[in-house]
């Protein structure tokens, strides 16, 4: 005879275990203190674990467990910066970041992308950790957890419009930010003469 | 559309947000003009590279290991009594491995994808294998497939792309789980494989016609195939339906947004 107990667990780790990776790149890029990433998976998983009764089997157990997740980063990053004395990030004023997406700079960049790319991880962790709070944490669920807008807004309790001009936003400060790091470091294909419209 | 509102919605295409029409009408704009058939693909060979990066990584076993245990929610470790019988079972897992790794080479599978999602078509249809989830409902058959596997699976075509769903399940692609959704069109039988698009890197040869094209076609044996790279997915579109045709179902994979109601369950209390 099954304990309960054995198969709420079976059930937990059937759920989790897809998603381990997600749920660990997820967290590694997103919190501050990267001595913190274990202390902010235990808690986030230990909440949703503790909660599992209220997930209905068959629902959105990616969206849901990624909640638990978001509120523990949230609050592993308000603590990290109360102890240092520092506010928590300011989001960073938008026309900063109104460069358009046909930039000459950004066209080069695009036309060779693979010479940056293979060459960018430390460009692109710092250039991610530029980004304001709300749209590195939609640039990272749309990449890293692939969720939709919808389920995106769900999570981090914040409306759909919202969501997607973060992302738009988010995607168009990191071309221009891993832009320029390509031209300082040689990485930009040659100018292209042709107009491709 | 013209080609500056066309790109302007480009961030809606590559996501497979928004509209079905606006989409639809995105394709049509995209097979006709290339410029921005063109602007398109690079916007996305960026954006995947960018995505591939920032999604690399295997989880830390150790660290799991230790949050598991920690929350509780491992199982319970073997009690010590069963410490007697591992050299059993360890004598039983090498046996297991001499015959799977037997079995590994005896006939050897074909590497290319088309060729194994062309086997696979055929059985389905044949009736070698039988199809898992019988459904002429597009959202039922997402829905299955959706708890089925671990990678992100999109919406089946809809009717309006010439796609008349029947099921799906999931199949083994060299080794690893893929989706499958069987259907007609025009009464031609027609499979469409889904694998996540990080497994492109096992197939050579269908990997490099992707970083050439967006779309690519060609014909396995007495079968048309499309191949496409659609948001998070690789799909492949099988059957003996004509070129264009199995485009357009290969185009409409995932264009609906997802219309049901949000299904995260009672909000986590907060810290």
């Amino acid at each position: 005879m099954t304990k309960p107990k054995e198969d709420r667990s079976a059930r937990f780790l059937r759920h989790l275990e897809p998603l381990q990776s997600a749920l660990e790149a997820y967290a590694r890029r997103s919190v501050h203190d990267p001595n913190s990433v274990e202390d902010v998976l235990q808690e986030a998983v230990g909440k949703a674990f503790r909660d599992f009764q209220l997930y209905a089997e068959g629902t959105n157990f990616r969206a849901w467990i990624f909640r638990y997740l978001n509120l523990e980063i949230y609050a592993g990053n308000r603590s990290f910066h109360r102890q240092r004395h520092e506010a928590l990030e300011e989001p960073i004023a938008e026309d900063i970041w109104e460069q358009t997406i046909e930039a000459p700079l950004i066209e080069r960049l695009l036309d060779h992308p693979e010479r940056l790319l293979s060459h960018c991880d430390d460009a692109l962790a710092k250039a991610i950790a530029e980004l304001g709070p709300l749209e590195r944490s939609v640039l990272l669920l749309r990449a890293i957890g692939q969720f939709k807008h919808r389920e995106m807004s769900d999570i981090l309790e914040v409306p759909m419009g919202t969501i997607m001009s973060a992302l738009s936003r988010a995607r168009a400060r990191l071309r221009f930010t891993l832009a320029e790091y390509a031209q300082e470091h040689g990485l930009l294909g040659p100018q292209s003469l042709q107009n491709p419209k | 559309m013209n080609c500056d509102e066309v790109r302007q919605h480009w961030e809606l295409y590559y996501d497979s947000e928004g509209d079905s029409e606006v989409y639809l009408q995105i394709n049509e704009h995209l097979a006709a003009c290339q410029g921005c058939a063109k602007w398109f693909f690079q916007q996305a060979q960026f954006e995947d590279g960018v995505t591939a990066k920032l999604a690399a990584a295997q989880p830390t076993a150790e660290l799991w290991r230790r949050v598991l245990s920690e929350t509780g929610a491992a199982q319970p470790v073997a009690a010590r009594g069963w410490s007697f019988f591992s050299p059993f079972f360890a004598l039983a897992a090498s046996l297991v491995l001499i015959v799977g790794i037997w079995q590994f080479r005896a006939p050897s599978e074909p590497d290319h994808l088309f060729a194994l999602t062309a086997t696979l078509h055929e059985r389905i249809f044949d009736g070698s294998q039988r199809v898992e989830f019988a459904s002429a409902s597009d959202e039922a058959v997402e829905g299955y497939l959706k708890q089925r596997v671990s990678f992100h699976v999109r919406c089946p075509p809809r009717k309006d792309a010439g796609f008349e769903v029947r099921g799906g399940g999931v199949c083994t692609i060299a080794g690893d789980s893929a989706a499958y959704v069987v259907g007609q069109v025009e009464s031609k039988d027609v499979s469409i494989f889904i694998l996540p698009a990080e497994r492109l890197a096992k197939f050579d040869h269908e990997r490099e016609v992707l970083s050439r094209e967006a779309i690519h076609h060609c014909r396995e044996g007495k079968y048309e195939m499309v191949l496409a790279k659609i948001d998070h997915n690789i799909v492949v579109v099988i059957g003996k339906g004509s070129p264009e045709q199995l485009e357009r179902v290969v185009r409409a994979y995932g264009t609906y947004p997802d219309v049901r109601p949000a299904q995260v369950n009672d909000r986590p209390r907060a810290a």
